[in-house]
């Protein structure tokens, strides 16, 4: 059976932003639809709309030629319109099965029986007994696409789906959407990642500033065609040039442990690893492999043994994160408004928390208010924050723009090492493409990174050295230029 | 020294009876915190409980007017509770202290023209029972019906949280309101029911005290059992027969404790009168070790604002 979605004049403004202008959209089953846009575009607003999460101000929805009235989530699925958001809705402390027949009226059995077969059906193999906090993020996904497909829905919106999957999880995924749609399921997917679009759609739509800017075949688009549509002007492509390192050992991590008392994060066991100085050295991983228990650790969070960390000479395991900025270390968490900055202070107030010691932001006790302004101002207009307001609060900020008050903020003492944990999570392409600079402009000062992250292209962009950090255990480390994001999709998932 | 053996029965009974109050109220706000809700109001909507039931009791003289009316009581007031953190998004734990300073003033000046006047007797169930068995049949038989429903009512909490379809929304809106929402649940309307329920069962609990346990009206005469009742929940970390056996507990070592100081049993009273606290608080964490299961049962939402936004 055919199905057509056809969204006809949406319109949503948000005060201060045209979140959707005037956009109309026509879908038909049979093809995998491409909606792609930077953040902010207007995508999320898009489908949240179709999955009646946000009422539009004007325009209509149409199903199969029928006017759909989406007023709330249940109005969505009511009328087969299964959507998985980009942040699960899943409920952690419940069970797998709990999780799906909570909004559903099937009797246990029949439900049971129902999820088996669609497991058995599309190669899922989950047990629904045990309770969501223990699943994978691919698992997790698997599970809000059961629940979608319980209800046999017509139309499938995947929001974002691959920013938490490995490399592999991501093939399986693509399969499974491909087999959805040869029966008959019309799938509407939403990225910014370009390489995806040319994988897996038909059809293109991009979006721009709430507009809808063009609608294409992918055939006849490449990935440079498309990065320049979504970003409206011809983005330059960064390349790091890879010079000779030096071997002038910065840090070095002998044989760290970090055993956690609490059950839910990872343990460490026997880290090493060096950096020299220009060098970067990237830490790829799936999230939650104990990626933000080693950046605690480098970044003084958490105190270990003091010989674990040698440091430009000194031993400095047992030293807190002020401490060790005094050592010329800086640190860009990967939680911007939760540990980088606090959201209420004002961005200069949020410069001057780092540098308590090492500058004269402080007189006696008392705040130096007007020289703390002075360089608030310098980190704005050196590193391309877009406000003028020093005295606006830093949770009004976008995450680019903050990101890059953090990092200016943070290179204010010309850091030996900047340790910094996905930079670039979250942003638009302009900002990664400023942050990446950034990065590689510090190398080329000599001065080094580590790059924990989870975005493989960027790794291999940036780095000189990569290692990959699976439960906790630290692969060997490899030199950037023989490693490819095949192989570290294979060493992320456990492999050898 | 010979024991009568219906003695220990007697003391037994007695134990249980103390518990009373403290399982109604834990179990109640149990549930109201399983769906993310902070009431810190329990001690206040426990007094309105105590006065309502006996000033009901004492106006009208039907005591199923008065048990009914002090549910009713603890349903209003926490009403105000829901509408103040439900709809006005206010802060829950500042408007649950509110609650309770509220609810122990109105008390007091309710109750000036109840001091002093007699309670009337409560039925008890089985009681040409009471001389069968020795030993167990002080404390099988012969309660009022209230005691044997708050018996019942942790296993009865237990099942529905487990069982029902209605506990396991409950849980989720408890969990995550945000995805409980995106399936189409009615957070508010979830949060609301839980919260006045939890309002019913501390009003029942207040009705115990100045109707059956202690029949007559004193200011002030919940004396801190709703905050103890707000301890057993966190510390029996959200599992009601955990409450049970530290309600049993700290019932038991609060009866112990006036008998060790009847006897004349040279340890210091203020020792004595802290013992309960600090042996309840001590057992529940002990027997609560498992991080594991603290956090699958510990609502994720607790005292967070819900809002969809819009």
């Amino acid at each position: 059976m055919n199905t057509s979605l056809k969204i006809s004049n949406v319109t949503k403004i948000y005060p201060g932003c045209v979140a959707n202008d005037n956009v109309s959209l026509e879908f038909n089953s049979g093809k995998i639809y491409a909606l792609l846009g930077e953040n902010g575009a207007g995508k999320s607003t898009l489908v949240k709309i179709l999955s009646g999460v946000i009422i539009p101000d004007e325009g209509k929805i149409c199903l199969n030629e029928n006017n759909l009235n989406l007023n709330s989530p249940l109005d969505a699925k009511k009328n087969d319109i299964g959507m998985v958001f980009q942040h699960f809705n899943l409920f952690e402390t419940l069970s797998v099965f709990e999780n799906l027949i909570i909004d559903s009226d099937e009797k246990r059995e029949g439900l049971r029986e129902k999820i088996d077969t669609i497991m058995k059906k599309y190669n899922f193999s989950i047990d629904l007994d045990i309770p969501v906090l223990n699943l994978s993020a691919g698992q997790k996904q698997k599970v809000e696409i059961i629940r979608c497909l319980i209800r046999n829905p017509k139309v499938l919106i995947m929001d974002e789906p691959t920013s938490v999957l490995t490399e592999q999880e991501t093939s399986e995924l693509f399969l499974s959407l491909k087999k959805f749609s040869e029966e008959g399921i019309l799938i509407i997917y939403i990225t910014h990642k370009l390489k995806e679009v040319m994988r897996l759609c038909d059809e293109v739509a991009v979006m721009r500033r709430g507009k809808l800017v063009s609608i294409s075949q992918v055939k006849d688009e490449n990935i440079e065609s498309l990065a320049n549509k979504m970003v409206g002007q011809n983005l330059k492509t960064i390349k790091k040039t890879k010079e000779k390192a030096s071997s002038d050992q910065l840090i070095r991590i002998t044989n760290l442990n970090f055993i956690s008392e609490d059950p839910f994060e990872t343990n460490l066991s026997d880290i090493n690893f060096s950096v020299n100085r220009g060098e970067c050295l990237g830490i790829a991983g799936i999230s939650g492999n104990g990626q933000s228990e080693l950046f605690q650790v480098l970044s003084g969070e958490i105190i270990s043994d003091k010989n674990s960390i040698e440091f430009n000479k000194n031993y400095i395991g047992d030293l807190n994160p002020q401490e060790r900025r005094e050592y010329l270390m800086a640190f860009s968490p990967e939680d911007r408004l939760e540990q980088a900055a606090i959201p209420q202070m004002a961005i200069f107030e949020n410069v001057a928390l780092n540098n308590f010691k090492s500058s004269n932001f402080f007189n006696n006790g008392l705040i130096n208010e007007s020289k703390i302004k002075e360089h608030s101002k310098k980190i704005i207009s050196d590193f391309n924050v877009n406000t003028d307001n020093i005295d606006l609060k830093s949770q009004f900020l976008s995450g680019g723009n903050l990101q890059k008050l953090i990092i200016g903020r943070e290179l204010i003492t010309s850091p030996d090492l900047l340790i910094c944990f996905n930079p670039t999570w979250g942003l638009d392409v302009g900002a990664i493409n400023y942050i990446h600079e950034t990065l590689i402009k510090i190398n080329e000062q000599n001065k080094s990174i580590i790059l924990i992250s989870t975005d493989t292209d960027e790794l291999l962009k940036l780095s000189d050295k990569i290692s990959v950090i699976h439960k906790g255990k630290l692969s060997n480390i490899m030199n950037a230029e023989e490693v490819t994001s095949e192989k570290l999709g294979i060493l992320m998932g456990g492999g050898n | 020294m010979i024991i009568d053996i219906n003695f220990v029965g007697l003391i037994i009974a007695s134990i249980m009876a103390s518990a009373v109050p403290l399982i109604l109220a834990s179990c109640g706000e149990l549930i109201t915190e399983r769906s993310g809700v902070l009431n810190l109001g329990v001690e206040g909507m426990m007094i309105i409980g105590a006065i309502s039931g006996f000033a009901l009791m004492t106006i009208t003289g039907s005591l199923i007017i008065a048990v009914f009316g002090a549910m009713l009581a603890g349903v209003l007031i926490s009403t105000i509770f829901a509408f103040l953190t439900q709809t006005l998004i206010t802060n829950h734990v500042a408007t649950g202290l509110a609650l309770t300073i509220f609810g122990i003033g109105i008390s007091a000046m309710i109750g000036k023209n109840f001091v002093g006047i007699p309670g009337k007797e409560f039925p008890v169930l089985f009681e040409g029972l009471k001389d069968t068995i020795p030993l167990l049949s002080p404390i099988l038989f012969g309660h009022s019906i209230v005691f044997y429903f708050a018996f019942a009512l942790p296993f009865i909490t237990s099942y529905f949280l487990k069982k029902t379809k209605i506990g396991l929304i409950v849980r989720a809106v408890g969990d995550s309101p945000e995805s409980a929402s995106n399936q189409g649940i009615n957070v508010r309307l979830v949060r609301y029911a839980c919260i006045l329920y939890g309002g019913a069962m501390c009003g029942l609990a207040g009705a115990y005290l100045s109707m059956i346990y202690t029949p007559q009206w004193i200011e002030n005469m919940t004396g801190g059992r709703g905050w103890i009742a707000l301890a057993l929940v966190v510390f029996s970390t959200w599992n009601p027969i955990k409450i049970l056996i530290g309600a049993l507990i700290f019932g038991g070592l609060t009866i112990i404790q006036f008998h060790m100081q009847a006897i004349g049993v040279r340890i210091p009273v203020q020792f004595l009168t802290a013992l309960p606290y600090i042996v309840t608080i001590i057992v529940l964490v002990v027997i609560s070790r498992d991080s594991r299961k603290i956090r699958l049962s510990t609502p994720s939402s607790l005292g967070k604002s819900f809002h969809k936004d819009n």
